[in-house]
C-alpha cells in the first residue's frame, strides 16, 4: 500500500555538473521522527529540496505524501513545511508579520494567518520580541521563527534542515523538545537533517545516513540499538574500581570514560548479564544505558563501509 | 507564564486560491516600497500633476465656452485674446471630435511622457525590494518551499512593479482625464476624448509591462542591493545622454535608450502627426501656427521609428528574461 508511506523514491539522482549529489536513492519512510544523518556534503540536503522541487530531479522518482514531486509540487509544498539550514527572513519584516506572509503564501486567510502565527510563535517560545524585526533576532530566535513559520499552515510533514545549528546547549535542548513534540503529541511527521547524532538519537525513531549521495543505512533506531547490543554505558555513585574488578573477573572489558561513567562490553544481546553481575557485586548503579553509541558506531561503520567500497 | 493555551493547534480551515496567493505577495511588495518615503513622496507629486493637468483641462474647457469666466478674465488682460476665444469657441462648435480629441490627445501624449520619468525613478527605488532583496536573504527559499511555484512568485513581484507605476503614472494619468472631462463644460468632451484615454491606455499598459519586466530582470541581476538600482539609473541616464549625441552618427544607438524606444512607441500610439494635420487643414489659425514647426519635427511625429524601437523593446525583455530565469530558477 503507497497510502503508509511519506515519502517514497525509486533511483532518486541529482547531478550537479558533473558532481552526483544524489546517487540512485531508494526510499520508503513511514510516518513519524525520521533523523536524515550524514557527513558535511552528504547530500541531505539535496535530498530534502529535491522531495521539495526546490532542485529538479535529474533522474528516478520521488512520491511524498502520496504525491508526484515534479507534478503536484504546489500541492506537496501545500502539505509541507521546510526550515532551511541558512536565514531565510525577509529583511525589515517583523517576527510576527513574517510568520503570518508565511501563513497567507500557503493560502490562509488573512485574519486565519494573523491568528495561527501569534499562536505558532507561541508555541516555539518567542514572546515580545516577535514585535522586533527579524533583522535583530539572534541565532536562537531566528531558529524557532524558521520553525514557527515551517509549521504555520498545519502541515503533515516538517522538513528541518539543521534545526539547532548555532544554538548552544539549552537552546538546542528546547528546540528539539518542541521537534518531538510534533511527531509524538500531534502526530506531524518530522524529517530532521542533521550532522550531530545525539540530538537525532534523542528525537528520532527512524534513521536515514547518505553519504556521497547514496543510502548507506535506513532502520528504525531501535533495530540499529539492537544489532549493537553487547554494550552499556553505568552510572556509578561509588568507587568505580569495584565494577572494574568485576568486569575483569569475568574477561569483559571496561573502560572509564572521562564523565565519570563506566563503559563495559559484556558481549550479550541483553543487559541481564549485566545486572546479575551487578547484583553478585552488591553494586547499586544510578543509571544503565544500553548500547550507548549505536548510532555512532553504525555511522562510522556505514561512513568506513561506503569509502571503502567507493 | 502564558495566559492562554500555547500548545499546538491544528487548522481547519479552507485554503485560498492561487490569485489570492499572488495577490499576497504584490500586496506586500507595495507595502513595502510606500514604506519609503521618497516613494510616497514622488507618489504625491505624481497625484499633484494630475491634479494640475487636471486644472488646465478645465481651463481649456472654459476656453472654448462663450462668455465664460475664463473668457472673460482672459479678455480683460488683453482684448486680442477675446477673439481668439471666440474663434475656440467657433471651432468647438464647427469641429467638436477635432478640437476636443485634438487638444487632450496631444496634451495627454506629453502628460504621460513627462510623467515616465517619475515612475521610472520610482522603479529604481523599488527595484532593490523586488528580486535582490530575496536572492540576498535567501528569502526566496522560504517562497519556494510554499505553496507558491516560481512563476507565481514572479507575477506577484510583476505586480507590485506594475502597481507601483499604476501609482505614479497611469493612476495620475487616467484620474486626470476623468476629472478634466466631468468638470468641462459639456458631457460630450468625454465622449470626443475617448481616443486620447484609448491612447493613454494602450501605450500606459504596453509600457508598464515592459517597464516592470525589465525592472524584474534587472533586480534579478545581482545580490547587492545598492548595485541593482545603479545598474537601473546608469541605464537610464546614459541612455538618455548617449541618444542625443549619436543622433547625427550612429542613429541606431539611440535605441540602446529604453526611454527612447517606449517614446517612439508613444509617437505611433498617440499618432500626433495625424492630429495636428487634422488641425491644420481645418481650423485656419492653427494652419498658420503649425506651419512654423520645424519639417524635422513634423518628420519625426508623423514616422517615428517603430520598427527599431520594437525590436530594441524586445531584445531587452529578452535579456530581462534570461536574467530572470537564470537567477530565479523555475522548478
Amino acid at each position: 500500500m503507497a497510502s503508509q508511506f511519506v515519502i517514497q523514491t525509486q533511483g532518486l539522482s541529482k547531478v550537479y555538473g558533473h558532481q552526483r549529489a544524489l546517487d540512485g536513492v531508494t526510499l520508503q519512510v513511514a510516518p513519524g521522527a525520521i533523523g536524515l544523518l550524514g557527513p558535511n556534503g552528504a547530500g541531505k540536503t539535496t535530498l530534502l529540496k529535491c522531495l521539495l522541487q526546490l532542485q529538479p530531479i535529474t533522474s528516478g522518482s520521488a512520491r511524498v505524501l502520496g504525491r508526484e514531486v515534479g507534478r503536484e509540487g504546489r500541492e506537496i509544498r501545500k502539505r509541507v513545511g521546510y526550515t532551511p539550514e541558512e536565514d531565510c527572513h525577509i529583511p525589515g519584516m517583523a517576527g510576527c508579520e513574517y510568520v503570518t506572509y508565511c501563513a497567507q503564501l500557503c493560502g490562509l486567510p488573512f485574519q486565519a494567518a494573523r491568528q495561527r502565527a501569534h499562536e505558532m510563535l507561541d508555541f516555539v517560545g518567542m514572546g515580545q520580541e516577535r514585535y522586533r524585526k527579524a533583522d535583530t533576532y539572534s541565532t536562537g530566535m531566528k531558529q524557532r521563527m524558521k520553525l514557527a513559520q515551517a509549521i504555520v499552515h498545519d502541515p503533515e510533514i516538517v522538513f528541518l534542515d539543521e534545526p539547532t545549528n548555532g544554538l548552544d546547549p539549552k537552546g538546542q535542548a528546547q528546540i528539539l523538545e518542541l521537534i518531538a513534540s510534533l511527531s509524538r503529541t500531534y502526530g506531524i511527521t518530522v524529517v530532521m537533517s542533521s550532522h550531530l547524532l545525539h540530538n537525532v538519537e534523542r528525537i528520532c525513531e527512524q534513521i536515514i545516513i547518505i553519504a556521497r549521495g547514496r543510502l548507506l543505512v535506513h532502520d528504525s533506531l531501535e533495530n540499529l540499538k539492537a544489532s549493537r547490543r553487547g554494550a552499556a554505558e553505568v552510572v556509578l555513585a561509588g568507587r568505580p574500581q569495584d565494577l572494574q574488578a568485576a568486569c575483569a573477573r569475568r574477561q569483559w572489558p571496561c573502560e572509564l570514560l572521562p564523565n565519570g561513567h563506566l563503559r563495559v562490553e559484556h558481549q550479550a544481546g541483553s543487559l541481564n548479564p549485566l545486572l546479575q553481575l551487578l547484583a553478585e557485586s552488591k553494586i547499586v548503579p544510578l543509571e544503565i544505558i544500553p548500547s550507548p553509541n549505536a548510532l555512532e558506531e553504525t555511522f562510522v561503520q556505514a561512513l568506513e563501509m561506503s569509502h571503502a567500497a567507493s | 507564564m502564558p495566559l492562554h493555551d500555547t500548545s499546538y493547534q491544528h487548522w481547519q480551515g479552507v485554503h485560498l486560491g492561487l490569485w489570492s496567493r499572488r495577490w499576497v505577495i504584490a500586496r506586500n511588495g507595495l507595502t513595502a516600497c510606500l514604506q519609503i518615503k521618497g516613494m510616497r513622496q514622488l507618489a504625491t507629486v505624481c497625484w499633484l500633476a494630475g491634479l494640475i493637468m487636471t486644472a488646465m483641462l478645465f481651463f481649456i474647457g472654459q476656453l472654448l465656452v462663450a462668455d465664460s469666466v475664463v473668457v472673460q478674465w482672459v479678455s480683460t488682460l488683453n482684448p486680442n485674446l477675446q477673439t481668439f476665444a471666440r474663434l475656440l469657441t467657433a471651432w468647438l462648435e464647427q469641429h467638436p471630435e477635432i478640437s476636443v480629441r485634438t487638444t487632450q490627445n496631444v496634451l495627454f501624449y506629453y502628460f504621460s511622457i513627462d510623467l515616465m520619468p517619475f515612475s521610472i525613478f520610482a522603479l529604481g527605488m523599488a527595484i532593490p525590494l523586488l528580486v535582490t532583496r530575496d536572492l540576498a536573504s535567501n528569502a526566496i527559499i522560504i517562497y519556494a518551499s510554499k505553496a507558491v511555484s516560481r512563476g507565481d512568485y514572479l507575477l506577484g513581484k510583476f505586480a507590485t512593479a506594475f502597481g507601483l507605476i499604476a501609482l505614479t503614472w497611469l493612476g495620475p494619468v487616467c484620474a486626470a482625464w476623468f476629472m478634466g472631462n466631468l468638470l468641462a463644460p459639456d458631457w460630450r468632451f468625454f465622449w470626443h476624448s475617448r481616443a486620447a484615454l484609448a491612447h493613454v491606455l494602450l501605450y500606459g499598459l504596453c509600457s508598464m509591462s515592459f517597464l516592470s519586466l525589465l525592472a524584474l530582470g534587472v533586480s534579478a541581476l545581482s545580490t547587492k542591493e545598492k548595485a541593482t538600482p545603479t545598474y537601473w539609473f546608469l541605464w537610464w541616464v546614459l541612455g538618455g545622454v548617449l541618444g542625443p549625441i549619436a543622433i547625427q552618427t550612429r542613429p541606431w544607438l539611440q535605441h540602446l535608450s529604453f526611454n527612447y524606444n517606449l517614446d517612439q512607441i508613444a509617437l505611433a500610439v498617440f499618432r500626433l502627426g495625424t492630429d495636428l494635420k487634422t488641425a491644420q487643414e481645418n481650423v485656419p489659425v492653427f494652419g498658420e501656427m503649425l506651419r512654423n514647426i520645424q519639417p524635422q519635427t513634423m518628420a519625426a511625429l508623423n514616422t517615428p521609428a517603430l520598427g527599431g524601437a520594437s525590436v530594441a523593446l524586445l531584445l531587452m525583455l529578452g535579456l530581462a528574461a534570461g536574467t530572470i530565469a537564470r537567477r530565479v530558477k523555475p522548478e
